[in-house]
């Protein structure tokens, strides 16, 4: 085991190769280069395969093969190739393909700019794609969290048979920490994949990857099938931080990047005499909804604290149910708040003012 | 300024270039050493050469170091921002000065960082130029000699130019501790002797610069610019960030 510095979206890498990853997919795009440079060295050296593709669209399908093979598979990008790969993650959530997406977000709509944000949340937590499908969402805040949370990430969508996407931004991705890293990278896992395209050896049927289903009658049990999946995800599959919600009467909500800058707050707050606390989501889908419930019981108000509209504050708000005000405070374009003014806004909430959304 | 640092400087040539591994400490290094200079009373610009990496760069502190008298060359305006491999024409000026100027250059990361060098070789003759790799033994790839070795050969190959000597940075951000950079300066040095360079000088965080007890080469304590938008004293304008 040794300490070593490394950037976000190298951990990312070597995360994944850790995890028994040998696989990867993709097209280069801002601000997630890096990632990308770090596996085409890396995966050769464990006898692995990095492909830089023609395309976002080439690129996961060809994860939508290597995961229909039976292969520990993933492919990154930034919001406007996520966006173009959508049929690709629909296709693989309709086949169910275990595979690990990474959204290294930036500022949008459109071509936006190369800036952090977190503006994809919707699109992540909701399907983004066509058709009736999840994706488990994961937010790391740390380099840390994202070497560990590679290999949870493999492991739920082996697991679920699901697509997991990493969602973090270019803070995330370009900030360097101290991580632990095995100086040995561990044999690839062998995760038994009985519905694996991956040769009949001596099996009496053929498995077929596919997510057609011409019969309404096939489609609607597939779509019921999973949705009992998906249910059971959100039962099992809730992850979160709290930080200081004892006695907490301001409870901030945030994730990723911004998570880092509201725990920062929360120090704040509280040596100045204000009660605040914090919630992190570390699953953005399962959200923590019940959690969130069982807080907002014990607290005078939320405030929700991203970078971008107001996405996320709709899961709270839903989660809230109107029993306490929720606030939210945004910074969009690629603009990162800073603790000073989210600081200034739970004291203008705490003082009784404040914009609810 | 200590003694150390003076002769650092001694017999520099008028450009220095800082290349090293994404995340080495280029741009922290540079800004530093071109501050120094400038405290030693020269007249310093600092010249931008990170055309792959829009995170974290010399331009990112441009005001902050103009207010202390440094001039910062990079892209203009929108430009600034682009995802886009684009230069100042102000470079060429820095590069074909004649006069007691000294340009101080940040390039981005690895060879892929380098690859700009190559278009102003014919201003980078030897003896004129400093090309210093940097050198962090905590980063990925650059944790042992054959990892540096490889490390310098492909700037070198990339660059079209030759690197002049190593600069000792073992760090492990806000986690570096004495024994941290004794390690890690213990493998640079060792490795500088196999290829027959200088190590010229060591960078540590200010703090830490009194208590590391390294004599071998010159110290340059570092006072860190870059900040993450939840540390305290940062700059409240999202700097480094674009």
């Amino acid at each position: 085991m040794s300490r070593v510095l490394m950037k976000g979206n190298e951990a990312i890498g070597e995360g994944a190769v850790q995890a028994g990853c040998r696989y990867f997919f993709g097209y280069p795009i801002t601000p997630q280069s890096e990632l990308t440079h770090y596996l085409a060295k890396r995966l050769p050296e464990v006898g692995g395969l990095y492909m830089q593709a023609e395309s976002e669209v080439a690129s996961i399908n060809m994860v939508y093969g290597a995961a229909g093979a039976g292969a520990r598979v993933m492919t990154s990008s930034s919001g406007p190739g996520i966006s173009l790969m959508q049929e690709g993650i629909s296709y693989l959530a309709g086949a169910e393909l275990p595979c690990v997406i990474v959204n290294m977000m930036r500022g949008g709509p459109g071509l936006g700019n190369i800036a952090p944000s977190q503006s994809d949340y919707f699109q992540a937590t909701r399907g983004g794609g066509h058709g009736d499908y999840r994706t488990i969402t994961l937010a790391p805040n740390s380099v840390q969290e994202i070497i560990d949370m590679m290999k949870k990430a493999f492991d739920l969508a082996d697991k679920y048979r699901n697509p997991v996407i990493l969602m973090a931004d270019g803070v995330m991705g370009q900030m360097m920490e101290p991580v632990d890293l095995d100086d040995e990278a561990p044999a690839p896992e062998v995760v038994s994949k009985t519905w694996a395209a991956d040769g009949m050896k001596g099996r009496g049927h053929k498995n077929i990857i596919n997510s057609l289903y011409v019969v309404p009658e096939e489609l609607e049990r597939h779509n019921r099938e999973l949705g009992r999946k998906y249910a059971e995800i959100e039962a099992r599959e809730v992850m979160l931080e709290e930080y200081r919600l004892d006695g907490a009467e301001v409870a901030l909500v945030a994730f990723g990047t911004t998570s880092r800058v509201c725990r920062a707050v929360v120090e704040r707050a509280r040596s100045r005499g204000i009660p605040a606390g914090l919630i992190r989501p570390i699953a953005l889908w399962p959200f923590p909804y019940d959690f969130i419930a069982a807080v907002a019981a014990g607290v005078k108000c939320f405030l929700v604290v991203e970078m971008n509209m107001g996405q996320m504050v709709e899961d709270v708000q839903m989660a809230v149910k109107g029993l306490v005000p929720v606030h939210f405070y945004g910074r969009c374009g690629g603009m990162v708040p800073a603790a000073g003014d989210v600081l200034k806004e739970v004291e203008t909430i705490w003082r009784g003012g404040g914009e609810q959304k | 300024m200590s003694k150390v640092i003076e002769v650092m400087f001694k017999n520099l040539s008028r450009i220095t270039i800082f290349s090293g591994g994404f995340g080495s400490g280029k741009t922290e290094l540079t800004i530093n050493f071109a501050l120094a200079l400038h405290e030693q009373g020269k007249k310093v610009r600092v010249v931008d050469l990170d055309i792959i990496n829009p995170y974290f760069r010399t331009r990112a502190v441009r005001e902050r170091l103009l207010n202390r008298g440094v001039e910062v060359i990079s892209p203009e305006g929108k430009l600034a921002g682009a995802d886009v491999p684009a230069l100042n024409p102000a470079v060429w000026s820095v590069l074909q000065e004649h006069s007691a100027e000294y340009g101080v250059f940040d390039a981005g990361g690895g060879d892929i960082g380098s690859i700009i060098l190559g278009r102003f070789k014919k201003y980078l003759l030897p003896g004129g130029y400093n090309l210093f790799l940097v050198v962090n033994t905590c980063r990925p790839y650059t944790r042992d000699p054959a990892g540096i070795i490889s490390m310098l050969q492909s700037i070198e190959k990339a660059a079209g130019v030759k690197v002049t000597g190593l600069v000792s940075n073992p760090n492990l951000g806000l986690e570096t501790t004495v024994e941290t950079i004794r390690n890690g300066h213990r493998v640079i040095v060792e490795t500088a002797a196999r290829l027959g360079l200088p190590v010229v000088f060591l960078g540590v965080r200010e703090e830490l610069a009194g208590d590391v007890g390294i004599v071998d080469v010159p110290v340059l304590p570092l006072k860190l610019f870059m900040r993450m938008p939840w540390h305290d004293n940062h700059n409240e304008k999202t700097e480094g960030l674009h």
